[in-house]
């Protein structure tokens, strides 16, 4: 049988820190998205996705949308404080999607110093670690990375 | 509906209370409320209380509300349990507010309460940042604030300095409250040189948690003047919003600009008729953005506004006279009573060493919580002398 990625890695489990809120890759070459909502009416789109869209108000006008692979820093700031299990220093951020929508997300792979962020840099989307849980799992979740060469 | 004044307010000191918990932080802001009112306790018929934190953090799993007034002596009369994060005790006051104008009674009481500051610190700090779904990302509410005030330094060239400016002011009006927390006045120096919580925003500039109660008594004008002989404080409007949907395609009114256009219309007043405010900055920097959202002063200006000293308790519009949220300390559903209680104190001249002249008018805000990437909810309250 095949092993997931998702499953085991190097004897750890690697726990979704949310069911249903992004896709991690099953297979090589595959990328990962954001599972967001997108109402066919007027287009408004959130992630988390939610089943009505709060502009239209209408029941059945939301579909699911796979978005979130690529977009540019909007603000930052390194907070220096963390609740347990967390890493200190995080980067905290606001990402403007493709897409449209600007959410609120962790930055990684990349030092947390004022010198390696730029306003408007290119990131990228990947499922990578949050914190372990008491038992020693990965929690994992969905960051934006800054992409390579930018 | 029938015009509703402010007959009495009181409150606990805010800070670490070890040997108080929430029906002794209660008791204490009830009976100073009654006392202020000069109200036969009996007289009050229905009371609102909000609690934030009170079931993640204290034994109590429910009926908080309960729990704290009939430990004040109240029991029989209907009691109602309140929560909406930072912006409860102001959602408390509104329902009171709405019991008597309505002419459902004549009489009603609203208390905040919070029990914060317990052994196990990162409990509640799991507490506050888990009001946001965002919690379990690693999300910090310091580093939304940070996130806010850098967009205002790219767009407005605001600096650190003008953050620090703001703490320099509140610290020295916080030092002169006798309910603060922090009651050190600071300097710039001091104030930059702490440690980064989370850039721009350093330790001092930050509000910590604090255990307190506050409450407020509201009735008619005419009951008002049976009870007592102070200057009973009119509340001319009473508004609470909810966050609205943002989004890249459409241009979001933040929610402080829509409550306080809604409060301003009530009340028949403009933001150039306030006096002085009290306002929900609990990185004390965020002031700044405060300032605008209220229409205090035009876009961009609010660093000129504290390089000029225009808030200061001797200024143009006097903001935070009580220190604000970072010197007072900032126990969740508390908060917007005790904002209450401050300027009834301004208005009526009690402020002592803290009052600003000639107060006619004040406002209160009071924002809290963080849903879908907007505030949970926004009061507004304009009161009149
Ligand atoms: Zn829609």
């Amino acid at each position: 049988m095949e092993t997931k990625l998702g499953d085991k890695f190097e004897g750890k489990k690697r726990v979704p820190v949310e069911e249903g809120l992004f896709h991690q890759p099953q297979a090589t070459g595959e990328e990962p998205y954001l599972i967001a909502a997108k109402c066919k009416k007027c287009g408004f789109t959130d992630f988390p996705g939610t089943p009505v869209c709060p502009r239209c108000v209408e029941p059945g006008t939301m579909e699911e949308a796979h978005i979130g692979k690529k977009g540019k820093l909007e603000t930052f700031s390194i907070v220096r404080s963390a609740l347990p299990g967390f890493t200190s220093p995080s980067i905290q951020s606001y990402v403007k999607l493709e897409e449209g929508p600007v959410i609120w997300s962790l930055i990684t792979g990349v030092e947390p110093s004022e010198d390696a962020l730029k306003i408007g840099m290119d990131l990228e989307l990947v499922i990578s670690k949050v914190r372990d849980d008491e038992d020693g799992n990965e929690i994992i979740s969905y960051q934006y990375q800054p992409v390579k060469g930018s | 509906m029938r015009e509703v004044v402010v007959l009495g307010v009181g409150m606990t000191r805010f800070g670490k209370h070890p040997d108080k918990g929430l029906k002794e932080l209660g008791t204490e802001a009830i009976w100073n409320a009654v006392e202020d009112a000069n109200i036969p306790p009996k007289d009050i018929p229905i009371i609102y209380v909000a609690n934030a934190m009170g079931q993640q953090l204290t034994e109590l799993r429910g009926t908080i509300a309960q729990h704290v007034v009939s430990h004040a002596g109240f029991m029989g009369m209907p009691v109602i349990n309140v929560e909406n994060a930072c912006s409860g005790g102001s959602t408390a006051l509104r329902s009171c507010i709405l019991e008597v104008a309505s002419g459902n009674y004549d009489v009603a009481m609203a208390v905040g309460v919070e029990k914060m500051c317990i052994a196990d610190t990162a409990r509640s700090a799991a507490a506050m940042a888990f009001g946001t779904i965002l919690g379990k990302f690693g999300f910090m509410f310091v580093g939304l604030y940070a996130m806010n005030l850098r967009r205002l330094m790219e767009k407005y060239g605001l600096t650190r300095e003008h953050f620090a400016k703001v703490v320099v002011k509140n610290t020295k009006n916080g030092a002169l409250n006798p309910y603060a927390q922090f009651r050190q006045p600071r300097t710039m120096e001091e104030i930059l040189n702490s440690r980064v919580v989370s850039d721009p925003l350093t330790l001092l500039m930050c509000s910590t948690m604090a255990d307190g109660g506050a409450a407020a008594i509201v009735t008619t004008r005419d009951k008002a003047a049976k009870y007592s002989s102070k200057t009973p404080i009119t509340i001319a409007a009473c508004e609470l919003v909810s966050g609205t949907p943002t989004s890249a395609d459409a241009v979001h009114v933040p929610i402080e600009t829509r409550a306080s256009r809604q409060a301003y219309e009530k009340a028949g007043v403009g933001p150039e008729d306030i006096d002085v405010v009290e306002c929900h900055d609990a990185m004390a920097p965020a002031e700044l953005l405060i300032y605008e959202e209220l229409g205090l002063c035009g876009e961009g200006e609010a660093g000129r506004w504290i390089d000029e000293g225009k808030t200061e308790i001797n200024g143009v519009v006097a903001v935070n006279p009580s220190g604000g949220l970072a010197s007072k300390g900032h126990p969740v559903s508390a908060t917007g009573l005790a904002q209450i209680s401050e300027i009834v104190w301004q208005l009526r001249g009690e402020a002592g060493e803290r009052q600003v002249p000639n107060a006619k008018i004040g406002m209160t805000e009071n924002a809290g919580g963080w849903v879908m990437d907007d505030n949970a909810a926004c009061a507004i309250t304009i009161l009149k002398k």
